[in-house]
């Protein structure tokens, strides 16, 4: 694919994406435009799709090594709003890792809407992290369309580490049997940012298995909701659905909204929801400050407790560490200081 | 570590403290010197957790008068954080589980902030290792127990234990010891009991609190008080707490009654 792509080199100088590996085979998204793309695995191959975008495909039995990352940055040189479109397909018996992660440039207002449509063919394995990292100007919306085939397994992570308001809408369709989907979040806002999660996931077929584990830390203002929703059709017997959603609200007027629904025609299924709201534990903070530990780390240890067990699903050793630097980061409020500045790396 | 022997460790002066405005303690006189081991019996109710929050400086405990000298300083005017940096140590009669963070992460970021406290740089990671194991063997601790979350799914005596091992790796100057003997077996009363002889030194001290007079056949005290309806009622030696476990404290609390 390469020599495809008219390559800007001096995005990813000004630009420090803080989460590429040393194996990471990277491509740029630039306002829309694939531009590079080297280093991709045998049998992956990448292409841009008309309307902005980009299309990714692994070839059947292919098992791809380490970890794509995607990189979608704007910058001032493209209008608003823009209108993405991430096609997937992985075919029969692959496996593939993909991390995509949307970033802004400059403080200009942005809105962005991404369509992730993922196609994973059967028996493959697909890992998509999904990192959004943007300025309190911008507006962000990414659909998930999700068709799971015949004993493959689909693993989303989102992570949401800032953004004046992001939504993420996954709507999943099992359409095999023996297939497994996982979907975990995370969401960090303060401020008065807004962050929403959306989660429709259909079972059609028999024997299938999905989770989802979203949870969300609000400080200040900053609102959240998490609508849920499992569909259990009535020939989708042996079914196992789980879903949870759990939010830490740091502050009184940190608000959290929470809409669990199960929607069940079979009647030989587990399936089952939980959501919780809830402050940090005072008794745990005294624990810690009695031992030395001061106020402010006892609250940072605490959160990063909390969200713990999504970034924990993660498979890549190294990406995950990465994104629990990043997390710690920006729960240490160290994202704020770089409102004022053009290159906003992190 | 400090080398300087205190010989007023803790000096406590007419201590009254209320919580939701009922007064719990109504005057407390104790003073302890380093090398000391003091337990505070006493019945349900007589303040004696209390008097442990008060210490460690809990929320939600008015101190409405009295003082509370440590070492030099006035210890009611620091900060949890800031007792425990400067050598208060107290075991929980609850230990709190904390999911997601794990002992060995607790530890380390504990003891950090105590040497961040004093000047002194971050623990060297093989050290820090070596530490731990020789601290956990004090108290017979599985090393599994280091990668585990703080607390979580440990036994009664799994958490006691815990308290004890805490304890030998901050190597506090005054620990305070809040009914760690609730909630054990025999077994574990010693190994608990035994972690803490060890523990003993010319430069430090304890206050143990207990209800019961078969962990000081374990932790032998030098002076043994009794609280009750929030004042020491009695102060005397290690045969004090056999006197109480024979006659129990009626015979105590109607001499104060009588002498009142």
């Amino acid at each position: 694919m390469e020599g495809k792509f008219t390559y800007t080199p001096e995005i990813p100088e000004v630009f420090r994406c803080r989460v590429p590996l040393p194996d990471t085979a990277q491509a740029f998204v630039i306002n829309g435009l694939v531009q590079g793309g080297a280093n991709l695995p045998g049998g992956v191959s990448l292409a841009e799709v008309s309307g902005g975008g980009s299309h990714i495909a692994v070839e059947k039995g292919v098992k791809a090594p380490g970890t794509l990352q995607i990189i979608a940055v704007r910058d001032s040189s493209a209008g608003t709003p823009l209108n993405l479109t991430h096609q997937i397909s992985v075919g029969e018996d692959s496996s593939f890792s993909l991390l995509l992660c949307s970033h802004t440039l400059t403080l200009d207002s942005y809105s962005t809407i991404d369509t992730i449509a993922l196609n994973a063919g059967p028996k493959s394995v697909t890992e998509v992290v999904v990192m959004q990292n943007e300025n309190n100007n911008s507006s962000h919306e990414t659909k998930f369309v999700l068709n799971i085939a015949d004993s493959a397994l689909v693993k989303i992570t989102i992570v949401t580490l800032h953004g004046a308001k992001i939504s993420n809408e996954v709507v999943a369709h099992i359409n095999g049997e023996q297939a497994s989907c996982e979907l975990n979040g995370l969401c960090l806002a303060d401020g008065s940012q807004e962050m929403s999660t959306i989660v429709n996931m259909h079972h059609h077929k028999p024997n299938c298995h999905s989770s989802q584990l979203f949870k969300g830390i609000l400080d200040d203002d900053a609102r959240s909701s998490f609508a849920g929703k499992i569909f259990v059709d009535r020939d989708a017997q042996k079914t196992e659905a789980y879903q949870a959603n759990h939010n830490l609200l740091l502050k009184r007027t940190a608000k959290a909204f929470v809409q669990p629904q199960l929607v069940i025609y079979a009647d030989d299924v587990k399936c089952s929801h939980g959501a919780t709201s809830g402050r940090l534990d005072e008794e745990a903070l005294f624990y810690m400050r009695s031992r030395g530990i001061g106020r402010d780390e006892a609250k940072l240890l605490q959160q990063l407790a909390f969200v713990n067990d999504v970034l924990e699903t993660i498979t890549n050793e190294n990406l995950k560490i990465r994104l629990e630097e990043l997390v710690e980061s920006r729960l240490r409020g160290e994202f704020s200081h770089c409102a004022n500045c053009s290159v906003n790396c992190c | 570590m400090k080398t300087i022997k205190y010989n007023n460790m803790l000096k406590i002066k007419d201590l009254h403290a209320s919580i939701n405005g009922k007064e719990i303690l109504k005057g407390i006189d104790i003073e302890i010197k380093a090398g000391e081991v003091h337990a505070i019996m006493g019945p349900n109710g007589s303040g004696k957790s209390t008097l442990s929050s008060v210490l460690a400086g809990r929320d939600h405990f008015d101190v409405t008068s009295g003082d509370v000298t440590y070492k030099d300083g006035n210890l009611l005017d620091l900060s949890p954080e800031e007792r425990a940096r400067e050598g208060i140590f107290l075991g929980f009669q609850y230990p709190v589980e904390i999911p997601g963070v794990s002992n060995v992460n607790f530890m380390k970021t504990a003891i950090n902030e105590q040497r961040k406290y004093r000047g002194l740089p971050p623990v060297n990671a093989a050290e820090f290792l070596k530490m731990m194991r020789e601290k956990m063997a004090i108290v017979e601790m599985d090393s599994s127990f280091s990668s585990r979350g703080v607390n979580v799914g440990f036994s009664g005596g799994e958490k006691k234990r815990n308290e004890i091992f805490q304890l030998a790796m901050l190597d506090p100057s005054l620990a305070i010891l809040d009914e760690t003997d609730s909630g054990l077996d025999i077994d574990a009363l010693r190994i608990v009991a035994n972690g803490v002889n060890k523990l003993r030194r010319e430069d430090n001290a304890f206050i143990v609190i207990t209800h019961y007079q078969r962990l000081l056949d374990y932790i032998v005290p030098d002076i043994v008080h009794i609280l009750y309806d929030g004042r020491i009622i009695k102060t005397a030696g290690k045969e004090l707490a056999l006197e109480v476990e024979k006659r129990g404290y009626d015979w105590l609390i109607k001499e104060e009654e009588n002498g009142r």
